[in-house]
Order: C-alpha cells, then structure tokens, then sequence
C-alpha cells in the first residue's frame, strides 16, 4: 500500500511539472477573457479552481480507485479534490450537488459525477448549468439529453456494455476450446449494463455455434448472490457446465467461490470491471477474463476536462461534437497482459489538455 | 393477576417443560372455577402455537413437494446439502433477530454489524492487507464485537427511549461507516486456512460451515429455552408492562437480548466472510429483511412474545429453498422475484392463518 502510494506520487510530480509547463504556455490567453462569467471558456486562475469528485460510496475497490484517481489529477495541478459519496441515494446525490453549488461562486468549480441512475443525470445537469459550473458525467444519462446544448457540461462518457460483454465471451470461449456449455451470471436486469453486457453475450454466442446458453439467472451484481445462485447451477447442469459468464467480477468472484466450495475443477469464469481481487484470480489462474474501465482514469479524466476548460486551455465550444458524449476504451484483461492492469499506474500526459480524449472510441449511439 | 399472565408466560415453544410449567400459575391463581379456566386459555394458547407451527412446516412441505414434482435435480441428495449449506448464514442470523422479535422489537442493524464484522475478521486472521494472524482469536473477538453492537443498541433503545427502529437502523449506519473505514479502498482476501475451510471442507458431506450453523442455532435454542435472557425476552414481548411489575429487570432483559442477537451477527459475518472469501463491506445487505421475513414466516409475531429459534429455522429452510427451487424449476429470472415475493406473502399468510383472530389489530 505504502509503495503504491509513493509511486503514485512520483507520477504526480512529473505530471505536474507536465501541466506547469502547459499553463505557462497559454497564460497570456486566458487572461484576456477574465470576467467572464459564463460561456463554453473559462477565466479561472488555476488555484481557484475547486475540483469535486462524486461517486456512489467508497465501500467497493472500483469507486474507492477512481477517487484515487481524482486526487492523483488533483494532486498533479496543486490543488485538492472534494470527495463525495452518496450512497447510492439519487436524493442525497442532488443534494450535495446544491451544498457544492450554493457555496459561493460556482464558476470556477469543476465537478467530476458518476449520477446513480440516468434520471439523476438532467437535474444535476440543470443545477450545474445553472451555476456556471464544469461539469463532467459518467456511465448514465437519459439518451435525449444532450452535452452540446450546454455550455458549461463538458462531456459525458460510458463504455459500450455490449463489447465488454463481447469480449469476456469471446476470451471464455476461447479458453473453453470453442465448444461446451456456459451459465450466465446476469447484474440487475432492469440496469442498462446488465442488458447491453447480455446483449454482448448473446452476440458471441452467435459466432460461436458450439457453445450452448444452459441457463442465465441473475445474481443482482452481488457476490453472496452469485455464490448461491452459482452453486444451484451446478447441482443442475453439473458436468456439463465448462463455463461461468458474469455481468461483473463480484458475481465472478462469487462464481470463482463456489466453484471451490462444490471442489469442481476445470470451469472457466469471466467478469467485467477488473476489481484488484478478480485481476488476482486472473494471474493465478482461477479467473479467465475481465474488462477494465480504468476506474482511476475515470476519476481523473473528467476532473482534467472540467479543470481544463475552467482555466481556459480548452473551449468547449470548440470541441469535436462526437466526444462531447462518447464511448472510452476499454481493456480486455487475460492471463497474458494481467501484469500491466494490477498495478495500475496513471500516465499523466493523458490528462493534458489537448489529449483528453484520446481514449474515445466513437459517439454514444442513440438507443 | 397470575391467573392472567399465564398466557403471556414466557414458555412459547412446543417443547413438553412448558407444557408442565404453564399450569402453575394457574393453580396457584384461587379458588373455584379460576384454575380450570385459566389452564384451559393456557391450553389453547399452546395449541395456538402447535396449529400454528404445523401451518409453518405445511408451507415448507408444499413448497418442497411442488418442487421436487417439477424438478428431478431438486430431489438429489446433492441439492439437499446444498440448500443446507445455503441456508447456513441466514439460519445463524435469524437465530440472533428471534431473539429481539421475541421482545416485540425490531432489528435493522444487520447490514452494519455484519459490514463492520466481516472488515473485522478479515482484518484480524490472516490476510492480505495487514500481518495480523490471530486465528481463532480473531473470531472470537469478532463476535465479541457484534455482541458490542447489539449490547449498544439495546442500551440505546432501553435507556435514552428511542425506538429501536430508530436505534438498530443507526447502528447500521455506523456499522457502515466503520467497515468502510477499515475497508480503506482494498478488500482484504482471507488467506486464514482454516477459516476458508469452513466454506470448502466437508465432513459428512456437509461445509464445516453447515455444521457451525447447526451447533449455533442449538445454541441459540438453547438460550431461549433455558436461560433468563430468552426465557424474558418472550416474557417481555408478551407483556411488557406486567413482567416490569413483577419485578424484573426489563431494561436489562432487553439489552441483553440484543447482545445475544450481535453476538449471532457477528457469527454470521465470520460464516459469510469464510464463504465469500474477502472482507466484504455489503456483505449483509438484505439480511436484515431477509432474517425478519423468515422468523415471520416461521410464526414468530412481529409484536413479540411468540415465536422462537426453531420456528424461525422453518421460515429460513422455506426462503432457501424457494431460492433454490425457483432456479432449478427453470423460472425466468425476470419473473422470480416477483414470484418468490407473491410465495413469501402466500406463506405468511398460510403461517398466520390459524391464529389471525388472535392477532387482533395489525399496523
């Protein structure tokens, strides 16, 4: 823990000499439009930005590692990120975007949200608008709602759930030789990421012909879920199971469990979200495959976008409509590359103002 | 007096003693007609509990026989081990909030305790994340702990008067925050062994975990049957207000009823950490409600003073096996939940159908 620490902040350093360098550069720019109190560039002095992180809780590895990232950003331009959780409550969420709002003059803070659910996204939207706010959301937003209609709402990303699903089959298959019989492991059916990820599999399995579905069940994205729901297939469809499909590593990792409990031997798991717990079974063999969103990334990203366009360096106005709300990269993780994700260091020339999205693979199609 | 506290009288269960006891105060409660009449109410409040746990295992019955008739899988000896190493965790958890229904009250502090608890005792046997290697210690002090909190919630609830609604929710809260502070960011994996043989090692063909649920929930019997703490508890979830007259400590009662449920708690915590292999922050959610509604669908009231650990132990074998059942039956999972919820309703209503008259008013 500790040595990751050190290392995270010897990435820091040099990241903020990087952004140091970048602000001297355009410093004669931004100074020239000061005063202004709205519009698609900001006027703000780098030190009076405030940088706010929001995210559900910090109870699960991935939210806990994308507020790492936030403060790894932050720490690079000097400054410190507020960190919020909510709880998964949309009411307490909306709330705290207000607190953040009502404390003064709001045009220079920059908010980086992951909203709880897509309905959560307008208000927040709306509040951050009217404040003069930056902000940039991830994962869920209503599909009519539209970055480019505002000045002050940076950009909006998520990744396209139905590859992520595509490519844990596919690497599943693979390791199953092509042929044989999987489960599913399905999250909360009424959430986007289970249906698009199950989407993904379903493609898969279209290509692969002598892969049969034996049974999907949802396990609500939940370990103890998976564990028992696991276990239950496997009383079912026994010998024939050679592999476990699961909408998230948690119920993977549960999948993983259950498997030991029952001492069966031989059955492939895959996840999605590259938890450090499912990128250590990967290494020792127990887990095939996972997808990476890069939680850290995510955290820093949006609050680089946010800081960015506060100070200046970036108008968005004058960004490329398709990455006002796009999908970013995401990272099939096996057994070969499973080195280079489990100590996940962030490259800091990635926050730079003009490389900021370098990860965007294409706009969000229109559902 | 006497006459009319023998059919709150603390002895609730089927077992024969109570059978025998009852009658005392009843005898000794005067002259005439009174002792025929109040040992004959004594009588049929006990066959109120008989009819009534009948209902409870009838429930049970039907819902194994409905499944075993659809599906062959469901009546392998394998699946039978199965539901009883998944029934495990929520039978120890039932077993500690029977103690506080008993009472009339009501515990919603699972989540929390078990969140801090499971933090806990990853934390304190061997792991990834610190060189702690205290073994059995560790589990031992993890109990402790749940103990901690229930013995706090209760002191809460019976000295400042807040409700225990209020109280055992905001121990959850604070059980939350504390298993996200020791949580920090990386979940600790349990590397301790032995605990993760309770989940993997079977003797008899049951998990070592099975068979700790088995001895705790005979435990729990126990103290319920034969200690003054569950013995109280029913007492006082009966009537509260006639147990303080005659001069027991209720306040005390009552706390340590709540202490006995943490320490259960906390057991359960050690059991779900040994099974998921990591220190879980949300390893209990949904336990709380998944603990309440099988106690209820074992008979226990949720106005106290009736119901008891083996009762409960039907309600929770009746929600494993509707989970399990519902599965291999083929169920889309689009519809379970909404079948298993319209099931656990049918179920209640079957398990209180024989005493609904004498429920009098439900809020």
């Amino acid at each position: 823990m500790a040595a990751r620490m050190n290392r995270s902040r010897g990435t820091a350093l040099i990241g903020s000499v990087v952004v140091a360098l970048a602000l001297s550069a355009c410093g004669e720019s931004s100074a020239e439009a000061e005063g202004e109190g709205s519009g698609s560039t900001g006027a703000c002095a780098p030190e009076d930005v405030t940088l706010v992180g929001q995210v559900r809780n910090q109870t699960n590895p991935y939210e806990a590692a994308w507020l790492e990232g936030g403060d790894a950003f932050a720490e690079s331009v000097g400054l410190e990120q507020q960190k919020l959780t909510y709880d998964g409550d949309s009411q307490q969420q909306q709330e705290q975007i207000r607190q953040v709002l009502a404390s003064g003059d709001a045009s220079c803070t920059v908010i980086n949200a992951l909203p709880n659910g897509d309905s959560d996204t307008t208000p927040i939207v709306n509040a951050a608008d009217g404040a003069d706010a930056w902000l940039v959301t991830q994962w869920n937003k209503p599909a009519d709602l539209d970055p480019t209609a505002y000045d002050r709402w940076v950009a909006h990303l998520t990744y396209d759930g139905v590859e992520s699903g595509y490519q844990i089959a596919k690497a599943l298959f693979e390791e199953m030789g092509g042929s044989g019989g999987v489960i599913a492991l399905q999250g909360i059916l009424d959430t986007a990421a289970a249906q698009d990820r199950f989407l993904g599999l379903q493609k898969a399995l279209e290509e692969y012909p002598d892969i049969t579905l034996l049974d999907d069940q949802t396990a609500d994205f939940d370990r103890a879920t998976a564990l028992e729901v696991t276990r239950t297939l496997l009383t079912q469809h026994g010998e024939e199971v050679g592999g476990i499909w699961a909408a998230n590593d948690d119920m993977a990792l549960g999948a993983v469990q259950a498997l030991e409990a029952a001492g069966v031997d031989g059955v492939a798991v895959a996840g999605i979200d590259a938890v450090p717990e499912a990128l250590e079974a990967i290494a020792d063999g127990s887990m095939t495959a996972t997808v990476s969103s890069d939680g850290p990334w995510q955290g820093a990203v949006g609050l680089a976008m946010g800081y960015c366009a506060a100070t200046g360096e970036l108008d968005v106005a004058s960004i490329d409509a398709e990455d006002r709300a796009f999908f970013a990269e995401q990272f099939l993780i096996t057994e070969d590359n499973v080195g280079e994700f489990s100590d996940p260091q962030l490259d800091m020339s990635e926050f730079d103002c003009d490389s900021l999205f370098s990860r965007a693979t294409g706009p969000i199609a229109a559902s | 007096m006497a006459g009319d506290t023998a059919p709150h009288a603390p002895t609730r269960t089927l077992e024969p003693a109570p059978l025998a006891g009852a009658p005392a105060p009843g005898a000794g409660g005067g002259n005439g007609d009174a002792p025929a009449a109040t040992s004959g109410r004594a009588r049929a409040t006990r066959s109120a509990d008989v009819v009534q746990t009948r209902a409870s295992l009838i429930a049970l019955a039907v819902l194994v026989v409905v499944f075993a008739a659809i599906s062959p899988q469901f009546r392998t000896a394998g699946n039978l081990q199965q539901i009883i190493d998944a029934a495990a965790v929520l039978a120890v958890l039932a077993t500690g909030i029977t103690f506080v229904l008993m009472l009339g009250a009501i515990d919603l502090s699972l989540p929390g305790v078990i969140g801090a608890c499971a933090m806990t005792v990853s934390l304190l046997v061997a792991n990834s994340r610190n060189t702690q290697d205290l073994g059995l210690l560790g589990i031992a002090l993890t109990i402790l702990l749940g103990a901690a909190f229930g013995l706090l919630s209760g002191v809460l609830s019976t000295r400042l008067r807040i409700p225990t609604f209020m109280t055992t929710l905001g121990m959850s809260a604070i059980g939350l925050g504390i298993a996200t502070i020791l949580f920090a960011g990386v979940r600790p994996v349990v590397l301790d062994e032995s605990l993760g043989a309770w989940a993997s090692h079977r003797i008899a063909g049951f998990t070592v975990m099975s068979l700790i649920a088995v001895a705790a929930v005979a435990l729990g019997w126990a103290i319920q049957r034969w200690t003054r703490i569950g013995r109280y508890a029913a007492a006082i979830g009966g009537a509260e207000d006639i147990v303080l007259l005659s001069g027991v400590p209720v306040a005390r009662y009552k706390t340590l009823a709540f202490g006995v449920a943490g320490a259960f708690y906390g057991l359960g915590a050690v059991m779900l950490t040994a099974r998921l292999g990591s220190g879980v922050v949300e390893a209990g959610a949904g336990t709380d409600f998944a603990a309440i509604t099988a106690a209820v669908i074992g008979g226990t009231l949720l106005s106290g003073g009736r119901g008891g650990v083996l009762q409960s132990m039907i309600g929770v074998l009746a929600l494993t096996v509707l989970a399990n059942g519902l599965i291999l039956t083929g169920v889309s999972p689009y519809v379970q939940q909404a079948v298993q919820g319209v099931i656990v309703v049918l179920a209640v209503a079957v398990a209180t159908w024989p005493v609904r008259r004498r429920l009098g008013v439900v809020k």
